[in-house]
């Protein structure tokens, strides 16, 4: 290859573009970060708009074609959605000094954006590996033991599902003989799963946060900084949620796993006092639905999910960063330690009530045009999916569309009389809930962009029907709100560390290990004590025998010596004779 | 860092007893008047799935239920996972 077409080759790449920006503000002086980050997120999404749909930067491995970048209607969707979510991320953290926080607030999202243009396995597995390196950076951002601990567990766990996905693509090559990212399917055609598709399954669950597989989320996210937060929240799971609607549309489990997640997340959400944890709780519900959507994997569901993967991306980044900039301005984001914000945050607030309504899918809000969708998809399946993701939808907004708005800016009062978020983040804000109202009220720009254009174009999602129903469930439950806090029994909130299953590996687990490690040294040292023991007792008897004073280093008479060769000599002249 | 109120502060308008009583007035009537509206069968699904679509006010019955369900259920879980802040501090 010459110069210029390996220039030609980096510089076709979207994602490469916003590489080399995050490369560059560690180079360049700090206070001109936050501009070359959102010159470069622009130049990529310019970049993106250029190529058409189709397939580029082919390169041959090992005799083999890589199609390092394919844009087809479903990568455009979440590599659109991912440049949106960088540059509200970039302003929101306007003005940020640190450089390794600088450099991954660019360099994860790029990585994210590579992985879902790759059109091969091998591409994907890069970037993967890329995004599960650079995101750590977030977590540890904040210095402390904690992070590093957490950052560390994190790390191990992405770099499990990177070692997963390899091995995966390892056992489909040796299967299919093809590198190419497309359908893969749980099962073969008799069937039976696939092992290499179940390793595959699996890695793209971890990211997935399925539940038992799930607890990074809570212990590495809502450890971040304010701004690394909501970056983090975005991109790795909602990559995982493209690399599940790439390979495994249509899987039935996915329905079940799926179900389960937009469920148990609202029980966990409920009594935690960190807002910011409520709100890594509420991803796992959110990619629940879109989980569901996937696995039902009609072309209505798949239309839905990845559309509601599209506008969550956008709402769930404006419920963190109003709860960020509450936490920015009062330091904290605790529930117990928050409260009654509004008489002097009123933009942030009218920022999260827009957030919140979205969330829990109010007509003409962004969250209301695509998850009929889903739910509507999952009437197809069975009346229990149905009625579980009705449950969740309940869930939704306990969680993300009361608890969040009112123990931040209403309940009881903290007595804390913040300023107004700093312009960076009420611009971020603004934005957010713009288009939050903008998708909600005019779906069409959105629906444009879904993979499936055939089904969509005969959807309307304001119907009497659909908007009647979304407001009996939604206006009913906040009608329990309501009953519920004026008698009394709503919970209030208490400061505490719920254990959740990842208590397994960081107590008893951890214990176990401890224990284990104690118990292979003690057996290490007891085996080298015996095996020692033997060599000293060894030499001990050879000194016994060779040394100074043994058996072998006495003076031996010359009499006796001439005894001896008497001996020999006569014991030689009757062999000879005998011979 | 944050300010904190002053004693001779007066009140927010989200803890003006009015507001509160408009507001919940108002949410009463919307969910009253959401509820009536699926009396009107022209606006049911005209392609449920299951029958129990057909009922008027299934929506906001099980809006209601499934959200004070989660709640007063949903708290108890403190007893079974619930432990002091500094749990895992101490044994990490």
């Amino acid at each position: 290859m010459s110069a210029s077409s390996i220039f030609a080759f980096f510089a076709g790449n979207p994602a490469i573009i916003m590489m080399v920006g995050a490369l560059m503000c560690i180079a360049t002086p700090r206070h001109l970060a936050s501009p070359i980050l959102l010159i470069a997120t622009a130049l990529s999404a310019i970049k993106l708009s250029m190529l058409g749909l189709g397939e580029y930067g082919a390169i041959t491995l090992f005799d083999n074609q890589l199609t390092t970048l394919r844009l087809d209607p479903l990568s455009r969707l979440f590599a659109i959605a991912f440049h949106i979510a960088a540059a509200l991320n970039i302003i929101y953290a306007w003005g940020q000094k640190d450089r390794a926080q600088n450099f991954a607030t660019l360099a994860y999202p790029a990585a994210a954006l590579g992985g879902v243009l790759a059109g091969d396995m091998i591409t994907l597995f890069v970037w993967w590996e890329i995004a599960a390196i650079t995101s750590v950076f977030l977590v540890w951002a904040p210095g402390t033991r904690a992070t590093y601990v957490s950052g560390m567990r994190y790390l191990a766990i992405q770099v499990l599902s990177g070692v997963m996905l390899l091995a995966g693509i390892v056992l489909l090559f040796r299967e299919t003989g093809s590198l190419a990212f497309d359908f893969v399917g749980l099962r073969d055609a008799s069937g039976v799963i696939k092992l290499s598709a179940l390793v595959m399954f699996l890695a793209f669950g971890i990211k997935c946060a399925f539940p038992l597989l799930h607890t990074w989320v809570q212990d590495a996210y809502p450890k971040s900084t304010i701004s690394g937060t909501i970056i983090l929240s975005v991109f790795t799971t909602k990559l995982a949620v493209y690399a599940l609607a790439r390979a495994f549309p249509g899987t039935n489990e996915l329905i079940y796993i799926g179900a389960v997640m937009t469920i148990f997340p609202i029980f966990f959400a409920l009594i935690e006092n960190d807002l910011r944890k409520v709100l890594t709780y509420s991803i796992n519900n959110q990619v629940g639905f879109m989980v569901v959507g996937i696995g039902i994997g009609t072309a209505g569901a798949l239309n839905g999910a990845t559309g509601y993967a599209f506008s969550n991306i956008i709402f769930e980044s404006l419920l963190f960063m109003a709860v960020g900039a509450a936490m920015f301005r009062t330091g904290t984001s605790k529930a117990t330690e928050l409260g009654g914000l509004y008489r002097t945050m009123p933009l942030t607030m009218t920022f999260c009530i827009i957030g919140a309504l979205s969330i829990s899918a109010f007509p003409f809000f962004a969250g209301f045009v695509t998850k009929g969708l889903i739910v509507d998809g999952a009437g197809g399946v069975n009346i229990w999916i149905w009625l579980t993701l009705l449950f969740a939808s309940a869930g939704v907004l306990e969680h993300a569309g009361i608890k969040i708005p009112y123990f931040t800016f209403f309940g009881h009062d903290s007595g804390k009389r913040p300023k107004e978020a700093p312009i960076g983040m009420l611009v971020a804000m603004s934005i957010a809930a713009v288009l939050s109202i903008g998708i909600g009220v005019f779906p069409e720009p959105l629906y444009a962009l879904l993979p499936n254009q055939d089904q969509i174009a005969g959807y309307e999602p304001y119907t009497a029907y659909h908007i009647i129903e979304q407001l009996q469930l939604l206006l009913w439950a906040v009608l329990a709100f309501a009953v519920l806090v004026l008698i009394k029994w709503y919970p209030p909130e208490i400061p505490s560390t719920n254990l959740d299953v990842d208590w397994l590996w960081r107590v008893p687990g951890r214990a176990l290990l401890s224990w284990a490690s104690g118990a292979s040294r003690a057996t290490w040292n007891a085996l080298w004590a015996i095996f020692t023991g033997r060599i000293q007792a060894l030499m001990a008897r050879i000194y016994a025998v060779h040394g100074p004073e043994g058996q072998m280093a006495r003076s031996w008479p010359i009499g006796f010596m001439a005894l001896w060769t008497a001996v020999l000599l006569g014991f030689v002249l009757i062999l000879s004779f005998l011979a | 860092m944050s300010d904190n109120h002053t004693p001779d502060e007066k009140p927010g308008w989200a803890d003006n007893p009015t507001f509160i009583r408009i507001f919940i007035g108002i949410l009463t009537i919307s969910a009253v008047a959401a509820a009536l509206a699926g009396l009107n069968p022209a606006r049911h699904n005209p392609h449920p799935h299951f029958g129990i679509e057909g009922f008027p006010i299934f929506f906001a019955i099980y809006g209601f239920v499934a959200f004070a369900f989660i709640v007063l259920a949903g708290q108890h879980l403190r007893k079974l996972v619930g432990r002091k802040e500094e749990y895992y501090d101490e044994r990490e």
